[in-house]
């Protein structure tokens, strides 16, 4: 007899469920949850390239050699034409029609065996169209790993160690953490179906209140989850077209995260969606109402109310909207006040933005900002109940989970945006208003899709490798927690104090 | 007809075992390819290299693999990674306190502390060479590595990839790995090893396991680990039997009923709490803590992995050797580092650091021919490394003939020996032994202005 049936969702029935009973319906429970199974899960798919990059390497071969080679091999191993016909290149470069006289240097990987087995007539260079690529924070290295993360969707493996400098700047001075034996998830990436990357977005009250009659009283979590850390930003400089606003609400839809858009962009394109976050100046507070099915809404400095927050802008959208409004603030000088009061004016949501090489305008970098801002709200006992999105800086797929780690919630993506579709940029790309860039010529909405599909597909992959080797299960449980960080500089300091000439901090 | 169907297979690339004057006319091609840009015939590749391996490193490696002499024009110490090792070097005596370079500089070192009944195991060398598992590289290119460890009378380790059976030819200098997918791991393999290794973690893919592609894993491979042809095998992370010390205790003893002489190592990654493990495995009865850092080789990792998860070796060694100090237990046990452990410089300050020695790995690959192109797992071809090495493609494998790869690592150790020697000698030092911990012999190279 189960007295307590109903508690599993069983039908009610007039009385305790005998075993057999409880036996049917447990079965027809099953299958129901079977049929509405649903596990969240990233379609990659690798797709063409529309504008490729330029190849890692390019080949030059002497004709005059290669000819003479021939001849010479020909006569010596007369009729062994393996021997002959041997080529040094695995990759095909060398198996076009007419072998080596018209190498197909795109499938070049540079190993350098040609070049080491026949030095007198064959070169490969390092192409130098390819180190023109970003600028002195996003380099080649960064854009050539987005591009290959949109075009397979999958997590970038390659043999042989690293190949970088040691620590470094900015995010490269932060290493994550993993667990050698004792692992809360207890299966590291074979169990990776089972980490969770979904966030909330909203508010949590620290504490839940109760009435005398044991009845909820006080607030309530005001929420709702995307799938992903990660969401698109505004298209930094001129790339905001009617276009990639179309891609990037597509691609957000699909893969259940937000697309930050111009709110004229979304209202002149009828966006106006779940999954779009409008952007608004302070100034056109009153228009939140034009969008009805927005979960959230941000407002934005503009020029006479600079830097982000204006409490009668966020008055008067809260006032015309049931949509969370979202504040976006710029790491200026006074943005600690600034976030903390519209936190304790009541917004949920916190967009904090540093420019595009991930620095305030004091210079210090994301990691400390996110950090700072993340122990403020600790301090004040408001951690809970406002999200922390931000962004300025990330640029990699282990950008991600730094970010978390230094306190976010989740991070909005501008730049990669740009590279997964292909696009070129000229000139520096650290200030948002002066990036100019520009996408391919026929930006094809499926293809396009894919390619920023497969990029969220890649980076999600890689934060669970990083969850994965900490023993996490959630990326939730990720923010904040610093102790799964380590800092190059504190380990550095810490191994090479008293060595002569290390005087810390060098890195 | 057959002339023409072996040309037309020919110009196709049809993959098959080639015949000995190919194999004869390609290992010529590159052996001599390689003398020629290391003794400066021709100009460095400009491709070559990288921030860790720069084009001297690789260059010199190739010199020294071939001559046996640390070569005077180029840079066979340091890379240009802006840290780390790169970033240290010794304060050398006045030269007129410098020692005779001479062979009485004592470069052996014991690996078994304990002072028990098993093994009592001393190497010529502070190095051996780290596990590369049969399937991520040809039995050519194992029993190279394996033959040059009986020549300098150190070890090589299986890696996690079964024992191919030439190796018993050699049994008294490999270390039989056991790791977390178990391939390999048998009863006999175990009581063949004077030193068994278990891997709980590898540097360069810290708490990811283990991946070989299909296209590796073809028939020979599949025998040796007992899996099905051309099918990925993954190694797991963790040891799914191990949760606790006590549990890794459990592991230790296992071994140590079915070989009771052999000596044991914990190889473990270098996360925050490296110290603590370090520290755990000794207690449940290591000899051997092999400490594998973030910058170290793979046949295939992801490249997240590789450069984000735990700390590199340099800034690992110190922590354990100084918390084992404290713990008074640092003289019990041997400390071996690897993870970016390049060359004989390298090797001293891991020893200056705090390590007893070092494990080597992708320096024996270079010295082979290795260009550090990072196609290991495959590459596009699928067919793995095009030098022979991390390969056990039928054609590619025999690019790398035994007797000259073993010739190429025995030079190579050679050089290394004698730089080892050299720094030892400047210290005013005849012991490697005595480098150990001995950071006032290090100083720190910082930044020049505008660097
Ligand atoms: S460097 Fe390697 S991949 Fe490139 S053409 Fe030469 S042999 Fe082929
Ligand atoms: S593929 Fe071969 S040459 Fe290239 S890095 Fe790997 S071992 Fe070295």
């Amino acid at each position: 007899m189960l007295e307590s049936a109903t508690h599993v969702g069983l039908q009610a029935t007039d009385g305790p469920l005998t075993i057999d009973q409880f036996g049917a319906e447990s079965a027809r429970i099953g299958r129901s949850i079977a049929d509405e199974y649903h596990r969240y899960h990233i379609e990659t798919e690798e797709v063409d390239d529309a504008d490729p990059l330029p190849h890692r390497f390019l080949v030059k071969v002497g004709k005059v050699g290669l000819a003479k080679l021939i001849g010479k091999e020909a006569l010596k191993y007369f009729g062994q034409f393996d021997v002959i016909l041997a080529r040094p290149c695995t990759y095909g470069v060398f198996s076009g029609p007419v072998g080596g006289f018209v190498p197909r240097p795109k499938l070049c990987v540079g190993c350098l065996r040609c070049e080491v087995q026949h030095p007198e007539f064959v070169k490969v260079l390092p192409n130098p169209d390819l180190l023109t690529l970003g600028d002195s924070y996003t380099t080649p290295g960064h854009i050539t790993a987005i591009d290959e993360e949109a075009k397979k969707g999958m997590v970038p493996v390659r043999g042989q160690g690293y190949r970088g400098r040691f620590g470094g700047p900015g995010f490269d001075g932060m290493l994550t953490d993993m667990s050698e034996i004792v692992r809360p998830s207890r299966d590291g990436i074979h169990g990776r179906e089972l980490i969770g990357t979904a966030v909330d977005i909203g508010s949590k009250p620290m504490h839940l209140s109760f009435d005398s009659n044991g009845k909820l009283s006080g607030s309530i979590p005001e929420m709702f989850t995307i799938q992903v850390p990660f969401i698109f930003d505004l298209p930094p400089g001129d790339l905001g077209t009617p276009q990639l606003a179309s891609v990037v609400d597509s691609t957000s839809r699909r893969i259940d995260t937000l697309a930050c858009l111009d709110a004229h962009t979304v209202a002149r394109l009828g966006l106006d969606a779940p999954n779009i976050v409008p952007v608004l100046d302070n100034t056109e507070a009153s228009r939140v109402s034009e969008f009805p099915n927005a979960r959230l809404i941000e407002l934005r400095s503009s020029p006479d109310r600079p830097w982000g927050w204006d409490a009668a802008g966020f008055d008067i959208a809260t006032e015309a909207t049931d949509a969370m409004i979202g504040i976006r603030i710029h790491f200026e000088e006074g943005w600690q006040n600034r976030m903390t009061q519209a936190v304790e004016s009541g917004v949920k949501v916190i967009h904090l933005l540093a420019d595009l090489h991930g620095r305030g305008s004091d210079d210090t970098f994301v990691t400390e900002l996110f950090k700072e801002a993340h122990m403020l709200l600790i301090e004040q006992g408001r951690r809970d109940t406002v999200t922390l999105f931000g962004g300025g800086g990330i640029v990699g797929a282990d950008h991600v989970p730094k970010a978390i780690i230094s306190g976010l919630d989740a991070v909005t993506l501008d730049l990669p945006v740009l590279f997964a579709l292909q696009g070129r940029s000229n000139g520096s790309l650290r200030q948002r208003k002066q990036v100019a860039g520009t996408l391919p010529r026929h930006l094809d909405q499926d293809w396009a899709e894919q390619r920023l599909t497969n990029l969220c597909g890649s980076w999600r992959d890689q934060l669970l490798e990083i969850l994965g080797a900490m023993g996490i299960r959630e990326v939730r449980r990720l923010r904040g927690e610093f102790g799964r960080s380590m800092i190059v500089k504190h380990l550095e300091d810490e191994a090479f104090e008293g060595i002569a000439g290390y005087v810390g901090g060098d890195c | 007809m057959a002339v023409l169907q072996d040309i037309v297979d020919a110009y196709q690339g049809k993959i098959v075992k080639p015949s000995e004057t190919l194999i004869h006319k390609t290992t010529h091609l590159l052996q001599d390819g390689m003398n020629m840009r290391a003794f400066g015939e021709y100009e460095k590749p400009k491709a070559l290299g990288d921030a860790r391996w720069t084009d001297e490193l690789i260059l010199s490696t190739w010199y020294m693999a071939e001559t046996g002499e640390v070569p005077d024009n180029l840079n066979f110490k340091t890379g240009k990674s802006d840290g780390g090792f790169d970033r240290l070097d010794f304060q050398f005596l006045p030269e007129s306190d410098w020692l005779e370079h001479s062979e009485a500089i004592d470069t052996k070192l014991p690996l078994n502390r304990r002072g028990d009944e098993k093994n009592k195991i001393e190497i010529d060398i502070p190095w051996y060479g780290g596990g590369m598992s049969y399937g991520s590289v040809s039995v050519n290119v194992m029993m190279s590595r394996a033959k040059n460890a009986r020549q300098w009378n150190s070890f090589m380790s299986t890696g996690e990839g079964g024992y191919p059976p030439e190796l018993y030819e050699v049994k008294e200098n490999v270390i039989t790995q056991v790791a977390t997918g178990y391939f390999g791991v048998e009863e006999e393999t175990i009581q063949a090893a004077p030193i068994i290794e278990f891997k709980y973690a590898q540097g360069a893919k810290p708490g990811l396991g283990g991946h070989l592609l299909a296209a590796k894993a073809g028939e020979e491979v599949a025998k040796l680990r007992g899996s099905v042809p051309f099918v990925s095998l993954f190694s797991p992370f963790p040891f799914h039997s191990t949760y606790s010390v006590e549990d890794h205790s459990k592991h230790l003893d296992w071994i140590e009923t079915v070989n009771p002489k052999a000596i044991l190592s914990v190889k473990v990654s270098t996360p925050h709490d490296v110290d603590m493990v370090a520290v755990g495995s000794y207690y449940a009865g290591a000899h051997i803590i092999h400490l594998d850092g973030g910058y170290g080789g793979t046949g295939a990792a992801p490249e997240i992995a590789k450069k984000n998860i735990a700390m590199p070796i340099e800034l690992a060694i110190p922590k354990v050797h100084k918390f084992l100090q404290k713990e008074g237990v640092r003289d019990k046990v041997t400390i071996i580092a690897s993870g970016g452990v390049r060359t004989a410089d390298d090797i001293a300050k891991a020893i200056a650091l705090g390590a007893d020695g070092c494990v080597l790995g992708t320096t024996d690959l270079v010295g082979m021919g290795c260009t550090r192109c990072s196609n290991c797992e495959g590459g596009p071809s699928g067919r793995g490394c095009p030098w022979g090495l991390t390969t056990t493609d039928i054609e590619l494998q025999e690019w790398v003939q035994q007797d000259w790869g073993a010739k190429r690592l025995d030079n190579l150790y050679t050089a290394m020996q004698w730089r080892l020697r050299d720094i030892l000698r400047k210290l005013g030092l005849s012991n490697v032994r005595e480098l150990r911990g001995r950071t006032d012999l290090l100083k720190y190279i910082g930044k020049e202005a505008g660097e």
